[in-house]
């Protein structure tokens, strides 16, 4: 059996199915897409993908193949070539499963919109151009993908463009990560002057490579992966329809950011400045999302600070120095986020629209598959044992408290992980048990198959997911096997005390306290207060400046203090000082005065 | 030589005197300054002829436009205190004083 030639024939072909519902109309002019047909093109590739990726499994094959070269300049070469290694071939069947179900779930979810057929097909083409982005080898594809995934979610998060704040999100997200976009750059122009490549695997691993370019995918990272200075722009974004938030903002395209570190991982293993810097970043946007989570009402914004949370505990892992963990970590985090966002978006619908958590309860009974679906999401989640949370987060912790690292970024992801376990569990019970606060009639149905397929699907790959992945793919670095039985358990003690602290704070709902302001409330529900500073703080601060250098700065100091009335002012403020003093005694005083000429004139003849 | 430093020295001498001791009028004071001025330039004018060295020729011309303004100065100062007291008698200049 020769391995290499199946193991491309079948990405080739993967590939080839996934883009038929755009080659297609170019063909025959008969041919009509519709949602559903998108969706079985979307399994069958699922399919066709599973044959590389238990290739590569069976005979631990990696492989890079090379199409075509772009003969740019003489020197420069650009080749058009993909890399099939173990990254690449793991994530394609799980962005294809999610993708799968996501598209399953928008044909119900979206059925009542005019133009559905649109909406599937640009689902369709972000996912072609992350997929781009996974596979390419080199920079330039890489950077095709990116830029790929970044129009997608701004035409994906304004679909709903007659209103005012989804428009006003879209531009946000691509104005943060067009800042990352110029650290990528920055990284790229550096490798085409040093290394005179854009390939991966040809740059070298056992040098330092110098700061410059490090801070530059840091920065790319940043953006893209809404990390802490960079991250407005993913509440923001739940503006889009629900399917949306499940795809993007969730499983696949926040995620290119940390894939990006773990693809140029051995540039950054040398230089301790930059792999602090990530730990530090990490930790300090995993606490910031999780601290805003806490108060947040609205259900979609809980579920989408509990990604950036995730997505600053991939970058401590990066931090870390261990990329097959964090590439772990963003597959199972994949499954349960997606089946968040798919139960939420099923409740929204079955309440006509309702997203506030406060006015939902008691709906385990009335919607049973989605609840329980949720309660399984958010148990992966917080990382109960064994499920699929568990193999990642467990051991991220595990590797954090047995590494030489610094302590407050060790402080703030233990803190942040309890965290995530009270949100969670705030999250749930608000919205599954006690008395129902939800209008008296609502389409509250969830019999259709559409709905409960794609979650019980994605729940299923929660539980088993990571038994799966850590099973079938052996660790590159050797775990920590060996530590005191309460750093084992740091992550279990640590969430059984946020779930706690939860079940205490919901007793309190239940005596009718009247709920008072204080500064950590505000803090929390605001967001830190950062959206107001730097939103209009920064921009109201610089276009003063800018008016006054422009056109205040030469007229006023010119005119006013220094020339004519400013010479002014100052003889006034003078003479006003010294009017008091003057007795206006003239002759008296040029009498005195020719008094001492006269007295000096005498003494100094001798 | 020494006739003309005597001349002017003399003038000067006169000139600051009646500058100190003048009675009734302000301008009267003015004019004493610019007759101060008026001997001063000539023994400036004195002094290339008698050292001669011909590049401080240009000092006179210096000083004489300082004492344009300076005179200028004074009777900008002469007119506004008239303007506030009447006239620029000098015993009512302060006369309403406490």
């Amino acid at each position: 059996m020769d391995f290499p030639l199946i193991l491309n024939i079948s990405m080739f072909l993967t590939l080839l199915i996934l883009s038929s519902p755009i080659l297609l109309p170019l063909l025959s002019k008969n041919y009509q897409n519709s949602p559903t047909t998108i969706m079985r093109t979307v399994k069958t590739s699922f399919m066709a993908s599973l044959i590389p990726m238990i290739l590569s499994i069976y005979s631990n094959m990696e492989n890079t193949t090379f199409y075509w070269e772009w003969k740019f300049i003489t020197n420069f070469k650009i080749p058009f070539s993909l890399k099939m290694d173990q990254y690449s071939l793991m994530f394609f069947p799980i962005a294809l499963f999610v993708t799968w179900s996501i598209l399953q779930f928008a044909v119900w979810y979206m059925a009542s919109e005019p133009y559905t057929t649109k909406f599937s097909l640009f689902l369709l083409i972000f996912l072609i151009a992350m997929l781009i982005l996974i596979i390419a080898n080199n920079m330039f594809l890489l950077f095709i993908g990116w830029e790929g995934v970044g129009i997608m979610s701004f035409l994906l998060i304004g679909w709903w463009h007659g209103r005012a704040e989804a428009n006003t999100a879209a531009l946000q997200a691509v104005l943060y990560n067009r800042i990352g976009d110029i650290g990528l750059i920055l990284c790229m122009a550096w490798l085409a002057s040093s290394m005179n490549t854009w390939e991966i695997q040809q740059h070298s691993s056992t040098n330092q490579t110098p700061l410059l370019p490090l801070m530059g995918l840091i920065l790319a990272a940043t953006g893209k992966s809404a990390q802490f200075g960079l991250h407005p722009w993913l509440p923001a974004a739940m503006e889009g329809p629900t399917p949306v938030s499940a795809l993007l903002h969730s499983s696949t395209m926040v995620v290119a950011g940390i894939f990006l570190l773990i693809r140029t991982h051995h540039m950054l293993c040398n230089n301790q400045i930059a792999l602090t810097t990530c730990l530090c970043m990490g930790a300090l946007s995993t606490l910031f999302a999780a601290t805003c989570a806490l108060t947040q009402n609205d259900i979609k914004k809980i579920i989408a600070f509990s990604t950036s949370s995730q997505l600053g505990l991939m970058m401590v892992t990066i931090g870390l120095n261990l990329p097959q963990l964090a590439f772990l970590h963003i597959s199972t985090h994949a499954f349960f986020k997606a089946m968040l966002f798919l139960c939420s978006g099923s409740i929204i619908h079955s309440l006509n629209g309702e997203q506030d958590l406060r006015k939902m309860g008691g709906l385990q009974k009335l919607l049973p598959t989605t609840t329980s679906c949720l309660t399984i999401g958010n148990l992966a989640l917080m990382g109960t044992p064994f499920l699929a949370g568990f193999y990642s987060k467990d051991l991220i912790i595990e590797n954090l408290n047995m590494s030489y690292l610094n302590t407050w970024a060790l402080l703030l992801t233990l803190i942040a992980t309890s965290f995530t376990a009270t949100y969670s569990l705030r999250m749930a019970l608000l919205v599954q048990t006690n008395y129902t606060r939800i209008p008296s009639i609502t389409p509250i149905n969830e019999n259709n198959p559409a709905i409960t397929n794609p979650i019980t699907r994605l729940a299923l790959g929660s539980i088993m997911a990571g038994l799966l992945i850590t099973s079938y793919i052996p660790p590159t670095k050797t775990p920590p096997m060996t530590m005191p039985l309460a750093t084992k358990t740091t992550a279990i003690i640590i969430t059984t005390l946020g779930i706690i602290l939860a079940l205490e704070l919901s007793k309190l709902t239940h005596t009718l306290t009247t709920p008072k302001q204080n500064v950590a409330l505000n803090f929390s529900n605001t967001l830190g207060y950062f959206n107001p500073l730097m939103h209009r703080l920064s921009s109201t601060k610089l276009l003063n400046n800018g008016q006054n250098i422009a056109s205040h700065l030469i007229d006023l100091s010119w005119y006013k203090k220094m020339g004519p009335e400013g010479l002014a002012t100052l003889q006034l403020k003078a003479s006003k000082i010294s009017t008091t003093l003057h007795t206006g005694l003239i002759k008296t005083y040029l009498g005195s005065f020719a008094l001492s000429i006269l007295t000096i004139i005498l003494f100094t003849q001798n | 030589m020494t006739f003309l430093h005597l001349s002017f020295y003399s003038a000067f001498t006169l000139s600051s005197l009646g500058l100190a001791f003048h009675r009734m009028h302000l301008i009267s004071a003015l004019l004493c300054l610019e007759s101060m001025m008026l001997s001063m330039y000539i023994a400036l004018s004195m002094w290339p002829i008698q050292t001669q060295m011909t590049s401080s020729t240009l000092m006179p011309i210096l000083m004489l436009a300082f004492s344009a303004c300076e005179a200028g100065a004074g009777l900008a100062i002469l007119v506004a205190s008239t303007r506030t007291h009447g006239s620029d008698q000098l015993h009512n200049l302060n006369l309403l004083q406490c």
